[in-house]
């Protein structure tokens, strides 16, 4: 079965943040090339799948989408162990929603696999007229919080991609090419070989 | 003598080509070139036979014709080729076992006389060509030939040649050689009756009727072994995702035949007798039978379709069941293996107009879109694809005249038989479900008092298996009555002052956020979702007035009043019930009662109602939610425990695939109409206040096939279960759930009486189902932040208010496993264990987590933590 696999290395990422920010239309912008304005609410938890090409590798990236009320956190909490990559979302028009992060980013360091890779993205950056978090604010805090920043637009299609692919890019670096150094080490829930194996990184549909 | 040579082409399927005597000829035609080979040649149907495996595949699928040439050597004074395909039956006897398989071929004949022109593009007349079928056991050496006929890429220019000796000609039946075998001139050939497969005459078949007046034994398609037509088929549906045959039936061996035919001869269909197919009919006979010629050369074939309005009559079984039943997943799964399914290949299908719109309408969405890009989730999504077509033709069906039979045969799960009726009800089912208009419901009412003068199960009854007229307005009135708004037995006058006081409430609980709000500032989240709730339902639909509150991130784009309607009922529930706040999916149950009652302060308490049940789904630490997530596992494992065993086996079994339909009632699975017709079903809780858990059960076992075989982690589960929405068909969903609410109760009766215990029936009080849910969410534990785990015994005390609660007590006190085995008829001893989440699902009477209190006060729920 494994020999029909079309990718080398399959990624989970989590997209977490306020509830509006923006997470999924971000994940259909980079999934589909597509936004929706008017959006339904996310209920529950769901993911998208993108195949990338990262030096010469096909990674399979599974995006997990979760609802961002913190109503719903005990839940989604849950799926923020098998993650590799984890998105910390903030909308730059909604301060709360920037506020919000350290809450999230505490919420990650308590449930998340330790060393897990974050990025911090402040969402709707082509909104100027309706900034109310500067891009110096947002550059700030990752430095605080020792993660990379990027501010992008699902709508205007900014740096969509290059957020997603700096995250799994980072992950590979972390995770598989040092693994391959080790020789077939544990590598942490990547699926390198063995697509069927159940682990965290359980093959998707 | 004779001989017949078979053109072929391609890519030599098989690379021993010295099988033949005379392949080498054969080779010397490939390499002069296919310039000089156009005459369209053959096809082959296959054959299944013993070894397909070992056999190599195309590289494309399919094929069918070539171009045969004629043979350059001349050392045979004949032939040219053909087309065979095997799986073609006789079927001397009806029983099954005395069908003779066999071949049928279209084979050219070289003139007598031999005729000098190399050019084969010259169509040959139709007397030099040979309709013949042959039993596979006269073939002899020659089998080989066929076969590799059949299976050749039919796209390719011939390259090799296949000489075959001919079966004999005649030109009656009459006069036919040995046991069935014949090959009749197509120039004898007066007409051909097709019936392609249909629901009564599951293989299709091909009856010839000879000029001389006589029919030959009717030739049976027996398309699943026939290699050539299932190449085909997967050809059709890769290139252009059409499977289907000229009248837009589905595609099948005869086709293929009147495909090679019409190269070569004009066919006529009779517009009389539409299975009457004319083979060059004269011109009386064209005017006789008033048919309108579909095609009548070679290169028209391809190209033009059959009189879309001529759709057969006997193409009574849907195509796209037709389709899946035909194909099976054996088929479906090859497709994943060709990597056909490309994202160019569904694009090609959206701008082909005759694609279906159903089927239009489920490539489109983006997500199967990205999902072909994904090699090994091609299996997944035509398997998808497969069910959504399943649905839809379930869905096609005429609304509400489902018999017991029909439901009948969807079923095939292992879940056993279903008795779809009461004893009690002796009412056909599409009497039952005959939906309930304005006019039926006031004649439930006393027309001086207003009062109900039927009882209220009668009403229930009526509502749960028909539904509410959704154009007369019912179910204004109606949902009143449902969520508890109007009291069953209230007078009109009595809600009339109901109203008005209700009307009153409504404003003063308005007026206290209200003043708030103006310090407070900000809408937040309930605004958010409002604008994000059922925008495509028109009345939420426009942003035609300015926000007033040019702050607002809606400000620019605006709002309207039904949008701001919600968002104040939405906030004024915030306000009555303070204790729970706003949480996503909220307006989504809201949205559906005010969209139907017009009317924000009737709505509002209605939409009380309706959170009073629906409360448990919001709490902060999901315990109500994981209480159903659990019951639906001790269900399912109680109902289908092969189903259960792999959902166990897929890591599935914490049932989070169903959180969001819990959640709001399935509002993401329906359509909008659709989720009406549910919520006011579920509202009666005729047979169960669970009724929706039922509900999932039956779309799991309608998705069992597929989970079964395809699903095996929980993503994939996840990710086909969330894919669900908008294509599940709400009316076969609902009797299948009633007929599994059946069989549950018909099996915790019969554990009951095997335990010498009363059955408690749905009579069981669960007056203290409060304390009873606190239990039960102790139990299960609300720290651990992950989904339920598999049932474990209660031990937690139950109120015996009752005498059936009393006995569920003891059962419950004296031990964790109330297993036991089942009825005497049942054969198979499998332990069943009736959980309490089990037992309360026999109960009619709505879960109440708190009591319904007023402003600010405290709620139980906040206690547990």
């Amino acid at each position: 079965m494994s020999s029909n696999r079309n990718y080398d290395f399959l990624i989970k990422l989590l997209l977490i943040g306020d509830s509006g920010v923006g997470k999924s239309c971000c994940l259909l912008r980079f999934s589909e090339d597509s936004f929706t304005p008017s959006f339904i609410t996310t209920i529950g938890i769901d993911f998208k799948i993108r195949t990338i090409e990262l030096d010469g590798k096909r990674v399979k990236l599974q995006i997990w989408d979760t609802a961002g009320q913190e109503r719903f956190r005990t839940i989604t909490t849950a799926y923020y162990r098998g993650a590799m990559g984890i998105l910390l979302v903030y909308d730059v028009t909604d301060e709360r929603s920037f506020n919000n992060i350290r809450t999230w980013f505490a919420n990650v360091e308590q449930h998340a696999t330790e060393g897990v890779n974050k990025i911090l993205i402040g969402n709707k950056c082509d909104w100027e007229e309706k900034r109310a978090v500067s891009k110096e604010q947002g550059q700030a805090l990752a430095d605080e919080l020792g993660i990379p920043f990027l501010e992008v637009s699902a709508k205007a299609n900014i740096n969509i991609e290059e957020a997603f692919f700096s995250l799994a890019n980072d992950i590979k670096k972390r995770i598989i090419d040092t693994s391959s150094k080790e020789a077939s080490g544990g590598s942490s829930g990547v699926n390198v070989s063995d697509n069927s194996g159940s682990g965290s990184g359980g093959k998707c549909c | 003598m004779t001989r017949i040579k078979m053109t072929s082409g391609t890519t030599p399927p098989v690379t021993d080509s010295s099988t033949s005597t005379t392949s080498t000829s054969a080779g010397t035609t490939t390499t002069t070139g296919s310039t000089s080979t156009a005459t369209p040649a053959t096809v082959p149907l296959t054959h299944p036979t013993p070894v397909p495996t070992s056999r190599p595949q195309p590289s494309s699928p399919a094929g069918s014709y070539y171009a045969m040439s004629d043979d350059e050597e001349g050392d045979y004074n004949t032939i040219t080729h053909t087309s065979t395909g095997r799986g073609v039956y006789i079927h001397p006897t009806p029983s099954a076992k005395d069908n003779i398989p066999g071949y049928i071929a279209l084979l050219q004949q070289r003139n007598q006389h031999r005729d000098d022109r190399e050019d084969s593009s010259n169509t040959p007349a139709s007397s030099d060509l040979l309709l013949a079928w042959v039993p596979e056991s006269q073939l002899g050496e020659a089998a080989n030939l066929y076969v590799k006929v059949d299976l050749c890429d039919g796209d390719s220019p011939p390259k090799q040649s296949y000489l075959v000796p001919p079966p004999p000609t005649v030109t009656t039946h009459r006069g036919s050689v040995g046991p069935y075998a014949f090959a009749i001139p197509v120039s004898a050939i007066y007409s051909l009756l097709i019936r392609p497969p249909s629901v009564g005459w599951w293989w299709g078949s091909i009856i010839i009727n000879s000029r001389a007046g006589d029919s030959f034994p009717a030739l049976f398609f027996h398309d699943s072994e026939c290699q050539s037509t299932i190449l085909q088929k997967k050809k059709r549906t890769a290139d252009t995702f059409d499977p289907f045959g000229e009248a837009g039936q589905m595609f099948w061996g005869g086709d293929e035949v009147l495909r090679w035919l019409r190269r070569y001869v004009q066919i006529e269909r009779s517009g009389a007798e539409p299975n009457i197919y004319l083979v060059e009919p004269s011109r009386e006979d064209s005017v006789a039978f008033g048919g309108k010629p579909t095609t009548n050369t070679a290169a028209q074939a391809g190209s033009s379709r059959g009189d879309p309005g001529a759709k057969d009559k006997d193409a009574g079984m849907d195509p796209f069941v037709k389709l899946i039943k035909e194909a099976g997943w054996n088929l479906m799964e090859k497709f994943s293996k060709v990597t056909t399914f490309t994202r160019q290949a569904a694009n090609d299908v959206l701008d082909n107009p005759r694609v279906p719109p159903q089927m239009r309408r489920l490539l489109r969405n983006p997500e199967v879109q990205t999902l072909q890009d994904e090699f090994d989730s091609a299996r997944i999504y035509l398997a998808r694809w497969a069910m959504g077509i399943a649905e839809q033709s379930d869905r096609d069906r005429s609304r509400r005249t489902w018999t017991a039979r029909d439901v009948m045969e969807l079923e095939d799960t292992d879940v056993g038989e279903f008795e779809l009726v009461d004893g009690a009800n002796s009412l056909s089912l599409e009497e039952r479900r005959r939906v309930l208009t304005l006019k039926e419901w006031k004649g439930f009412f006393d027309e001086r008092t207003g009062r109900l003068s039927v009882t209220v199960d009668e009403v229930k009854e009526r509502i749960f298996h028909g539904g509410l007229d959704p154009e007369d307005g019912v179910r204004k009135e109606a949902w009143l009555f449902l969520l508890g708004v109007y009291d069953w037995y209230s007078t009109a006058d009595e809600r009339k002052a109901q109203a008005a006081s209700l009307r009153d409430a409504y404003i003063k609980l308005k007026g206290a956020w209200w003043e708030r709000q103006v310090d407070l500032g900000g809408e937040g989240e309930e605004e958010k979702d409002v604008h994000r709730t059922d925008r495509n339902v028109p009345i939420f639909a426009g942003e035609d007035i300015p926000h007033p509150d040019p702050d607002s991130p809606f400000a620019s784009t605006g709002t309207n009043v039904h949008m701001e309607q919600l968002k104040d009922m939405l906030l004024t529930y915030n306000e009555y019930n303070k204790g729970l706040g706003y949480v996503q999916g909220m307006s989504d149950l809201l949205a559906p009662i005010y969209a139907v009652l017009q009317d924000d302060a009737l709505a509002f308490w209605a939409f009380q109602h309706f959170m009073d049940r629906m409360e448990r789904n919001f709490l902060r630490d999901q315990s109500g939610m994981r209480a159903q997530l659990l019951a639906l596992d001790n269900l399912v494992r109680f109902m289908d425990p092969k189903l259960y065993a792999h959902l166990e086996s897929a890591d599935s079994t914490n049932f989070f695939f169903f959180f969001r339909m819990l959640l709001v009632w399935y509002k993401r699975e329906f359509e909008w109409a659709d989720v009406l017709r549910l919520w006011e079903a579920l509202w009666t809780d005729y047979l169960s206040s669970g009724f929706h858990l039922f509900i999932a059960l039956a779309i799991l076992e309608r998705h069992r096939d597929v989970i079964m075989t395809h699903l095996k982690h929980f993503d994939e589960v996840l990710k086909y279960v969330n894919e669900l929405s908008t294509t599940i068909d709400l009316e076969s969903t609902l009797i299948r759930a009633e007929a599994l609410f059946q069989r549950f109760r018909r099996l915790v009766e019969a554990i009951d009486r095997k335990e010498h215990f009363p059955g408690p029936r749905r009579t069981l009080s669960t007056a203290s189902s409060s304390s009873a849910s606190a239990a039960l969410a102790n139990a299960e534990g609300s720290k651990s932040p992950s989904p339920p785990l598999p049932p474990r015994p209660q031990s937690g005390p139950r109120a015996a208010s009752s005498p059936a609660a009393a006995a569920a007590t003891t059962k419950d006190n004296k031990g964790k496993t109330t297993a036991t085995t089942m009825a005497e008829d049942d054969k198979e001893k499998v332990e069943k264990i009736v959980t309490p989440a089990l037992r309360k699902l026999l109960s009619r009477e709505v879960e109440i987590i708190r009591a319904p209190v007023k402003e600010g006060a405290g709620y139980p729920t906040r206690e547990r933590a």
